[in-house]
């Protein structure tokens, strides 16, 4: 979904995103369930943690102090206590990696093209986690020698893509690389 | 039209400060010349950009002399331009980069390393190759790059206004500084009320200045008695190790024959005696680098990357040593008991459990039959090899706690002595492997080779060397016979010397392995970008990677009509862009360890080495001297020759001992005054104190 940002003439921010373009009640609703899922699963690990601390260490007795200092709950508290029974230790570590991955990770991706007359363009690439910063690349106009337009096979079909090509570089770089239809 | 916006100067009038700007009256008392920061500038003169809100509202917009606006500190500020003026503005606002933090902007990404190396030391076997197709690679894309140019439609001219970015950056990176000075001689221009000083501050400027000639005699006094002899002495103690180190380094790349190894291609100590002394000879020069720039701008200078190489080569030097002291100390005290360990150790993985494999590989090994006669003579060889290596490293075992404690002692002068020395003791103590390894895969490789050529004949056909193809052959009937029945013969014997093959091959892979953990672990500690990595959490903008440019939304008060006291009228078109500098990315400050990793992972990973492995030819260790674009990226080349050390140590350093009275009060360097303007880390547009 491509919206423009043109405030004069000379400035224009194109972005990409591929989340839900409208606001509307239901995509608001359904942004906010996953953060409250999010919420939730982050206690679930932690409270696994906690559990896996309290089995290493024999600290029966300092789990109420414990609890209370971290905000779990204890429904969180007794679905890890019976996962540390079912399942062998390799497996739990992979769920809590798996969860914290999940946790972390963007559920749309969104590009931008800012165009600058006289300076010159840059691209950026949202980051696919919420841990790191997006990626920019500023482009000044006098490396450009050439932007053009072309098509690529992607499986079956046909898509054409923007690039830019940079002097003295051997690669081309592609405008809205993951995005881009 | 571009403009940039170096300082603001406030209660003055444009005309007096136009004049005082001509007659450079504002630049007085400068630290260095104003020349060398102008250069930098591009060369232009600086000149009154216009007024910040000023009382007067103008009704036509003039390009020399701007009227902006800014009515809320922290607001965006509002260049006064009509819209019939016809003019499209962009407003760029920037933190700026305070140079005395070693702050700047660039588009180009620092780089930490020194310069490419990759000419430099030309590559041996294994790594030529994959040089070579990295050469053809970049060949190709070279080209393809080129054709593209052809494709070009219509040619756009570049504009100066598109040049003129890097102009653009330094005068940013130079504004604080020319801020700061001009600032400070405010007092220069045209009549601006002369407020006399209060006594409070009369009091504290003569307190100032009372302190500053009490420092500036004792710093004088010093100068002139003890600094000569004790500079003199620690000159000639530098040039003696100089020349130590110099004679060390010689024997240590010395090469019998131009194309044979050296003592530091071989041995892992001798690499880290080398880089070591390297280092040592490396840091007088650094030092004089970076004393030289502070004899000039910091804005203007570009040896920032000379800083973090220098403190990042002595951060990691003292934390090896650290480590080395806890690592030797512990060795030291130990000394018996780590000696029993390492003989245990010795004895368990090369010796005995290389006899019990050989033993076990006589009789029935995971179910397979083998030939018996063979298989007992081979692993006779073997094991009365192994007790004769035995019997001579029992000779050798009362060193052994000698050795430990020369270990220990070493690892005093940095942790990665002892790592090395262990590398080459692993290479000794498994010599008798790395020797079986040799002996059995010629063995196997020749059976193969045998088998494969006696086939061919099986077939009718032979191998002509000069084409290098597969020919038909008349054989006779005797050598048909022949050929065949030795076929048989070797194809069944090859399964017993092939499992023999596979056990050395095995043992052999596996120290390889360790050595090359070993390897990891020295290069860890002799080239982490410890300081660089400190920096990026520290000051990211001492690190820059590039810039970016954020498009800010144009503040809803500022879009549309704005109400004036002459009326309301349509404001130009304007757009808020915010520059900012980008961090260097994590990636390109280990960009030296993925290239390593890189190719060590196509070397030893990749299935030419599976292919060697089967068909029995040598897996080649990693020649030295690949490993010397990491090891060597922070060294110069060519090292500084001790006449060229003699020079840089002999010239005298500026120093401004002179100290300049100005205004009746005592100015030791310029930067005293200034402070009172000091840079603070805020918008482009802001007011001095």
């Amino acid at each position: 979904m491509l919206t423009t940002k043109r405030q004069t003439s000379t400035t224009v921010l194109y972005t990409v995103s591929t989340g839900p373009p409208v606001l509307s009640w239901g995509t608001r609703a359904s942004q906010y369930g996953l953060l409250l899922a999010r919420l939730l699963a982050g206690i679930f690990v932690l409270a696994l943690l906690l559990n896996e601390y309290c089995h290493a260490f024999r600290c029966p007795q300092n789990l109420p102090g414990l609890s209370s200092a971290l905000p779990t709950s204890p429904a969180h508290h007794n679905l890890a206590a019976w996962l540390t029974h079912a399942l062998p230790w390799y497996y739990r570590a992979l769920l809590a990696t798996a969860t914290t991955w999940l946790i972390f990770t963007k559920s749309h991706l969104e590009e931008s093209l800012l165009v600058i007359r006289g300076l010159g363009v840059q691209t950026s690439t949202s980051s696919p986690s919420y841990l790191w910063t997006s990626t920019t690349r500023f482009i000044p106009t006098s490396s450009i020698q050439d932007i053009f337009i072309h098509e690529a096979f992607r499986g079956f079909e046909v898509r054409y893509y923007l690039s830019i090509v940079v002097e003295d570089e051997e690669d081309v770089v592609v405008v809205f690389p993951y995005t881009a239809s | 039209m571009d403009v940039l916006v170096v300082g603001v100067l406030q209660g003055v009038d444009p005309r007096n400060v136009e004049n005082a700007l001509r007659v450079q009256s504002l630049f007085r008392n400068a630290p260095h010349p104003v020349e060398h920061i102008l250069d930098r500038c591009g060369g232009r003169p600086i000149h009154v950009l216009g007024t910040l809100n000023s009382a007067k509202t103008t009704l036509s917009f003039d390009p020399k002399l701007l009227s902006v606006r800014i009515t809320k500190p922290g607001q965006m500020p509002r260049v006064e331009c009509p819209k019939e003026a016809g003019v499209v503005l962009q407003v760029i606002t920037f933190d700026r980069p305070d140079p005395r933090r070693m702050q700047y902007l660039s588009t180009t990404p620092i780089s930490l390393s020194l310069e490419d190396k990759l000419g430099a030391f030309s590559s041996v076997p294994p790594f030529d190759e994959l040089d070579k197709d990295e050469e053809v690679e970049r060949k190709r894309k070279a080209k393809l790059v080129e054709k593209l140019k052809l494709h070009t439609v219509v040619t756009h001219p570049r504009t100066s206004k598109e040049l003129a970015l890097p102009i653009i950056l330094n005068q940013i990176n130079c504004s604080a500084e020319l801020n700061d000075l001009m600032q400070s001689n405010i007092n220069m221009v045209g009549t601006r009320l002369r407020r006399k000083m209060s006594v409070t501050e009369r009091v504290a400027e003569t307190a100032a200045s009372l302190r500053d000639s009490i420092s500036l005699r004792m710093k004088e006094a010093f100068l002139r008695n003890v600094w000569p002899t004790v500079s003199h002495l620690f000159i000639w103690l530098l040039m003696l190790t100089r020349i130590v180190a110099e004679a060390l380094l010689w024997l240590l790349d010395w090469r019998p024959l131009p194309n044979l190894v050296a003592l530091k291609d071989i041995s892992a100590t001798a690499q880290q005696l080398d880089i070591r002394l390297q280092q040592f000879c490396y840091w007088p020069a650094q030092y004089r680098t970076l004393q030289r720039t502070s004899c000039d701008w910091m804005s203007t200078s570009d040896s920032h990357p000379e800083y973090i190489r220098f403190y990042n080569s002595l951060w990691l030097v003292a934390n090896d040593v650290i480590i080395g002291i806890a690592l030797g100390s512990y060795v030291l005290e130990n000394a018996d008991l780590v000696a029993g360990q390492v003989d245990t150790i010795i004895n368990t993985y090369s010796i005995e459990g290389l006899q019990r494999m050989i033993t076990w590989l006589t009789d029935y090994p995971a179910g397979l039959k083998l030939n018996n006669e063979l298989a007992k003579f081979l692993a006779d060889l073997f094991l009365w090899v192994i007790d004769y290596w035995d019997g001579s490293m029992r000779q050798l075992r009362p060193l052994l706690p000698y050795v430990v404690r020369l270990i220990g002692l070493s690892s005093l002068a940095g942790a990665s002595l002892p790592i090395s020395l262990v590398s080459d003791l692993v290479s000794l103590l498994t010599l008798h492997i790395y020797s079986f390894y040799i002996a059995s895969a010629r063995i196997y490789s020749w059976q193969l080779t045998i088998i494969i050529s006696l086939f061919h004949l099986f077939r009718g056909k032979k191998r002509n060397v000069l084409r290098n193809r597969i020919d038909n052959c008349d054989y006779d009937l005797d050598q048909l016979l022949l050929g065949t029945i030795l076929f048989t013969l070797l194809f069944f014997l090859l399964p017993t010397v092939a499992v023999f093959y596979a056990t050395f091959a095995g043992a052999r892979m596996a120290i390889i392995a360790l050595k090359a953990a070993l390897d990891t672990w020295l290069a860890c500690l002799n080239h982490f970008p410890l300081f660089a990595l400190m920096l990026r959490l520290k000051d990211s903008r001492r690190l820059p990677g590039g810039v970016r440019f954020e498009l800010q939304d144009t503040p809803a008060a500022l879009l549309h009509i704005t109400a004036t006291a002459a009326g309301t009228r349509a404001m130009a078109p304007t757009s808020y862009i915010k520059l900012k500098s980008v961090p260097l990315p994590l990636s390109q400050t280990f960009s030296q360890y993925a290239q390593l990793g890189h190719r060590l992972r196509k070397h030893y990973l990749s299935p030419h080495v599976f292919l060697c492995l089967v068909s029995g030819q040598f897996v080649p260790p990693i020649h030295r001297k690949n490993l010397y674009s990491l090891q060597y990226s922070m060294l110069p080349v060519q090292r500084v020759t001790i006449s060229e050390l003699w020079g840089l140590l002999r010239t005298p350093k500026k120093v401004d001992t002179a100290a300049a009275y100005a205004n009746g009060h005592v100015v030791g360097s310029g930067h005293s005054k200034a402070k009172q303007g000091r840079a603070k880390a805020s918008e482009g547009y802001w007011w001095s104190t």
